[in-house]
């Protein structure tokens, strides 16, 4: 699957007659109810699945999704417009959650495979499904092309480290790579997928 | 001075999709000083944020129920009452009290917690343990927790400001690995927090001066520390 390079995608964070992500922003802060049931329907199902994939439980799933949302409503100021969209500071918090939390759960279950004698188990590989689906609204469609356009050993980094929660270390570990080769495929990625994702990243 | 971004470009890259490991994370945090008030830094942190902030978008939506929202908003109005009252009449001595008194009231409830539980047990499981810990700065910090299950209560009395903008996070290492745990943001000195996770697991749990976006690893030394395994 490829993109056009010369292509300049425009993907915004407001809906068509709607207010924009920073506009609700600033009338949460003002308490306002409405803005915020906006915004969580704007972006629950999307961290949902995104809390889901990493944790792949569901009650722990929702448990980040409800955290992170209800922290966006006790202290919708520590939202900092300088310092990016709100898109990205909302899906950052659930990642960073259920990262921690599939940490946590891989330390965990290390000790106990430690315990037991087992080793760890096969992980399936979600790109696939990621890349195969057709029908899909625009953001989506335009991200899986993105990922789609990447060369293979930097699709698997980015899906180790964001879809599976892994650090860089840890993926040298498992790949076999040096440290050193996670690191700049990490970077390569990232600045393949700013290029293809266009104004979309603004 | 130019300065080369190549490095910070990398470690921020890593950051944004929270890739980076304890070493990764102390190494960025020492560029982005040395950096000082850096527009490209912000610039390249922005960029990498918003394409690991469109990525969750590639995921085929899972819907939520709609009940979640009315509970959060629910909670707010519940938690934002008793808060706004005290406002009113706090000054700085009240505030003292007002912590002291949280943190005792949670120190009796893990007490309560400790009997009632202590009474109803059977032999051979293992009960609530209490670890204190122990740290190059004053004040007491505390931990209680049933080992083998997730959920932990720490509280703490007498710790030192952690500066502006800075506040204390608890980390369980686990085989050499630090896990976050919980920031703590002391008021006057006092600190009461939960802490949903079996720190039974960890081989050591330390508590660092971070800043208050609590980073997902630790960029300072600790200080204070304690053995899981050494309960009271």
């Amino acid at each position: 699957m490829t993109i056009d390079p010369g292509r300049s995608a425009t993907v915004r964070s407001v809906e068509p007659g709607g207010a924009r992500d920073e506009d609700l922003l600033r009338r949460l802060v003002a308490g306002d109810e409405q803005a915020f049931r906006e915004l969580f329907r704007r972006y629950a199902s999307a961290a949902h699945a995104l809390a889901f994939r990493l944790v792949r439980q569901a009650q722990v799933a929702e448990e980040i999704v409800q955290e992170a949302f209800l922290s966006v409503w006790r202290n919708p100021d520590r939202y900092d417009g300088a310092r990016g969209s709100v898109r990205s500071w909302l899906m950052g918090t659930v990642h960073h959650r259920a990262v921690d939390a599939v940490r946590r759960e891989q330390a965990q279950r290390r000790r106990a495979e430690q315990a037991s004698g087992i080793g760890p188990g096969v992980v399936e590989d979600p790109v696939d499904d990621l890349l195969a689906a057709i029908d899909l609204p625009r953001e989506r469609k335009l991200v899986r092309a993105a990922l789609g356009a990447l060369p293979e050993e930097q699709r698997d980094v980015i899906q180790r480290m964001y879809f599976e929660g892994l650090s860089q270390s840890q993926i040298a570990e498992r790949t076999g790579l040096p440290l050193g080769t996670v690191k700049s495929r990490t970077l390569l990625a990232m600045r393949r997928l700013r290029a293809n994702l266009g104004e979309g990243t603004r | 001075m130019i300065r080369d971004h190549a490095l910070i470009d990398e470690l921020l890259a890593a950051q944004a999709l929270d890739g980076l490991d304890a070493d990764g994370a102390a190494l960025l945090e020492r560029e982005l000083a040395a950096h000082g008030d850096c527009e490209e830094c912000r610039r390249l942190e922005i960029e990498h944020a918003e394409v690991a902030g469109m990525l969750a978008l590639a995921l085929d939506p899972r819907p939520v129920r709609e009940a979640m929202a009315d509970r959060i908003l629910a909670e707010r109005r519940t938690a934002a009452a008793p808060i706004e009252r005290l406002d009113a009449r706090r000054d700085a001595r009240l505030g003292w009290w007002q912590a002291a008194f949280g943190v005792a009231a949670a120190v009796a409830l893990v007490f309560a917690i400790l009997l009632a539980t202590q009474d109803g047990e059977g032999q051979g499981v293992p009960g609530p343990a209490i670890v204190a810990f122990e740290g190059t700065a004053p004040g007491d910090l505390a931990m209680s927790f049933t080992p083998g299950e997730s959920g932990a209560l720490v509280w703490a009395t007498g710790l030192p400001d952690p500066g502006p903008g800075k506040v204390y996070e608890l980390w369980m290492i686990e085989d050499g690995d630090p896990v976050r745990g919980a920031c703590l943001a002391p008021e006057s000195g006092a600190v009461a927090a939960f802490l949903d996770a079996d720190p039974s697991s960890a081989d050591l749990l330390a508590v660092t001066v971070e800043s208050e976006e609590c980073p997902d690893a630790p960029t300072t030394d600790p200080v204070y520390t304690a053995e899981p395994g050494t309960t009271q």
